[in-house]
């Protein structure tokens, strides 16, 4: 028994009861009618993830047009050719994955897999036996004094990392994340365990599981699967991940430059693409870094649905630099799409509590497609000439 | 306004920043959340950065006071990003979780950072409160009162409270007693800046329309 049956397909139902409305409403809710309020609120906060996990537009899935049947025969062919011509792939790709063959065209995507047919199923193999000797080597010291702290705080984090999806609150799941996160993090001294990364495993996981899986993935009970599928899913979800983080370490390195750089970065690129939407945060002494901070730190998974997510990373793979720049341009155009929004709110609080809660719950691919799309545009514009548009 | 310059001129809108610190995972958010909508989950996601609250609060006849709440991530990474979060605030929790020692060893580092930040405009600390957090699941004698009275004196705390944001135990009380705290000291430099908003001349008819204290 799901504790979503009651989530329609269509979730732009959902939306009225987002945490979003929440905390907008709550003020007026406290000065007027707290008991009725109260009592009207569901027991738990309905988070934008509840949506479908796997990547059909919101409004259900849609028999598949001649177009995307095409389109993944395109897949097939360049994935089952004896050298996979990656540039081509990663064209046919920034567009959107098929889901059929979303697993392996990630596993290529991210390095992790080579081009070459004939080695694959060796070096994933070997890959995975690598990563198991780790877990053999290390995971024993976690209640170790040195890595006491890290272990801890990714063992409090685990539970709290999509809550709301049934699929991560198993604890054979949860287990595996723990391993995951451990692992890299004692391996990665310059940054360790730095909260969000937790996040992070999350697309490749569901996207790895979604191969076993024919059903909805968030309510899929992971004991039905074989040990060695788990362990496969295991380790190819730990060398993404790994693969994704060296693209931006400096994200998660003693005081964050990353983040530091690539805030300051989107700050100057909206002062000259929105004028009107910097002044605005000027006005009212809002700070980029008080909402941006986390769409750099979590790569906007806080702000979207996870299918979204999961669509935005197709793109970001099959981009150059895709989630260490690409996804400035990104935010920079997530931001612009709330102006109207942004721009009727009248106070510093107002301000923050939208931009903290924006209502992307009802969000699909086609969302998705016109954000990368001006993006991409934004991109071209301003990459390379800094001071295009300055007045 | 309907208000006009009649004779509710007395009436005064107060706008604080509070802050909300401690280690991760010891109910920040869920404290902040009971206390602004009166809920409880399981299933908050850790804090990255800081998230906003408001909580308005009648005060009394003549006294609006809205809280601004700066729910502070418990893994400071960023180095000096708390002293951006810390500016101008008035008051602050600092919390740490009755079931785990770690987070309460880890007080002092807090209440150190904050006063080494951020200082009223009379040079004295921000008047921080400390919240022994999910109390419902205390092992016993493991908070001596008298022990913890001492602690607040010598760490320079104006009080402490046993809380729980699961049961709801003393939230209420634990910002009522911070807002008392910050108030005397806005009645003490009435004209400086630690008073974020501007007295007003008439109340906004929608809220003084309510009579009901919410908090």
């Amino acid at each position: 028994p799901s504790a979503f049956s009651d989530v329609p397909t269509n979730c732009k139902v959902i939306k009225s009861s987002s945490e979003a409305q929440l905390s907008r409403t709550a003020e007026e809710a406290c000065v007027r009618t707290p008991l009725q309020k109260q009592q009207s609120l569901p027991l738990r906060p309905v988070i934008p993830l509840v949506a479908r996990i796997s990547d059909q537009n919101a409004s259900g899935a849609p028999p598949m047009t001649v177009r995307e049947k095409t389109r993944l025969e395109k897949f097939r062919q360049l994935l089952s050719s004896h050298n996979t011509d990656l540039d081509e792939l990663r064209k046919c790709s920034w567009p959107g994955v098929p889901r059929e063959v979303r697993p392996v065209t990630w596993r290529l995507l991210s390095g992790y897999l080579p081009a070459n047919m004939e080695r694959r199923k060796l070096t994933l193999q070997r890959k995975r036996e690598e990563y198991f000797g780790f877990i053999q080597q290390y995971y024993d010291s976690r209640n170790e004094e040195h890595h006491q702290d890290t272990y801890r705080q990714i063992h409090i984090d685990i539970p709290r990392t999509n809550p709301l999806i049934p699929l991560f609150q198993q604890p054979l799941v949860q287990e595996i994340f723990e391993r995951i996160l451990f692992i890299w993090a004692i391996r990665h001294p310059a940054s360790g365990y730095v909260q969000g990364i937790n996040d992070l495993v999350t697309p490749f996981f569901v996207v790895f599981l979604s191969e076993y899986v024919e059903e909805d993935v968030e309510n899929f009970d992971v004991t039905n699967l074989s040990q060695d599928v788990l362990r496969s899913i295991e380790a190819d979800s730990f060398w993404c991940m790994s693969k994704l983080l060296d693209g931006i370490q400096d994200n998660y390195t003693f005081a964050q430059p990353g983040i530091q750089k690539k805030v300051k970065a989107l700050e100057e690129l909206v002062s000259r693409i929105d004028e009107q939407v910097h002044n605005h945060f000027r006005k009212y002494e809002v700070e980029y870094l008080q909402f941006a901070f986390r769409w750099m730190n979590n790569l906007l998974m806080r702000e979207l649905p996870l299918r979204c997510t999961i669509r935005l990373w197709d793109t970001y793979q099959s981009e150059p630099e895709g989630f260490s720049h690409f996804h400035l341009y990104v935010c920079a155009a997530f931001l612009i799409k709330w102006r109207k929004e942004i721009l009727d709110e009248e106070d510093f609080q107002g301000l923050l509590m939208l931009l903290q809660n924006l209502p992307t719950i009802h969000w699909g691919n086609e969302e998705i497609g016109l954000l990368l799309a001006e993006a991409y545009r934004l991109k071209y514009m301003f990459a390379d000439a800094p001071n295009h548009y300055r007045r | 306004m309907a208000g006009g310059e009649g004779p509710v001129a007395e009436c005064r809108e107060h706008l604080f920043k509070v802050l909300v610190i401690g280690e991760l995972g010891v109910g920040k958010t869920s404290i902040i959340k009971r206390y602004v909508h009166q809920l409880f989950s399981q299933h908050y996601r850790a804090t990255i950065g800081v998230d906003f609250a408001l909580k308005v609060i009648n005060w009394d006849s003549k006294t609006l006071v809205r809280l601004q709440l700066w729910d502070i991530a418990g893994q400071e990474r960023f180095g000096n990003m708390t002293r951006v979060y810390y500016k101008e605030a008035v008051g602050a929790f600092v919390v740490f979780d009755v079931t785990r020692g770690s987070t309460f060893e880890a007080v002092s580092k807090w209440k150190h950072d904050l006063d080494s930040k951020v200082l009223l405009p009379n040079g004295s600390p921000i008047p921080a409160v400390l919240l022994a957090n999910k109390c419902d699941q205390k092992k016993d004698g493991s908070q001596n009162p008298s022990q913890m009275d001492q602690f607040c004196r010598e760490g320079g705390f104006v009080g402490w409270f046993e809380t729980s944001a699961k049961d709801n135990i003393n939230i209420d009380e634990a910002a009522r007693f911070l807002v008392e705290n910050i108030l005397a000291n806005y009645k003490t430099f009435p004209n400086e800046e630690n008073d974020v908003g501007k007295p007003k001349l008439d109340l906004d008819p929608l809220k003084a329309e309510s009579k009901s204290q919410c908090c």
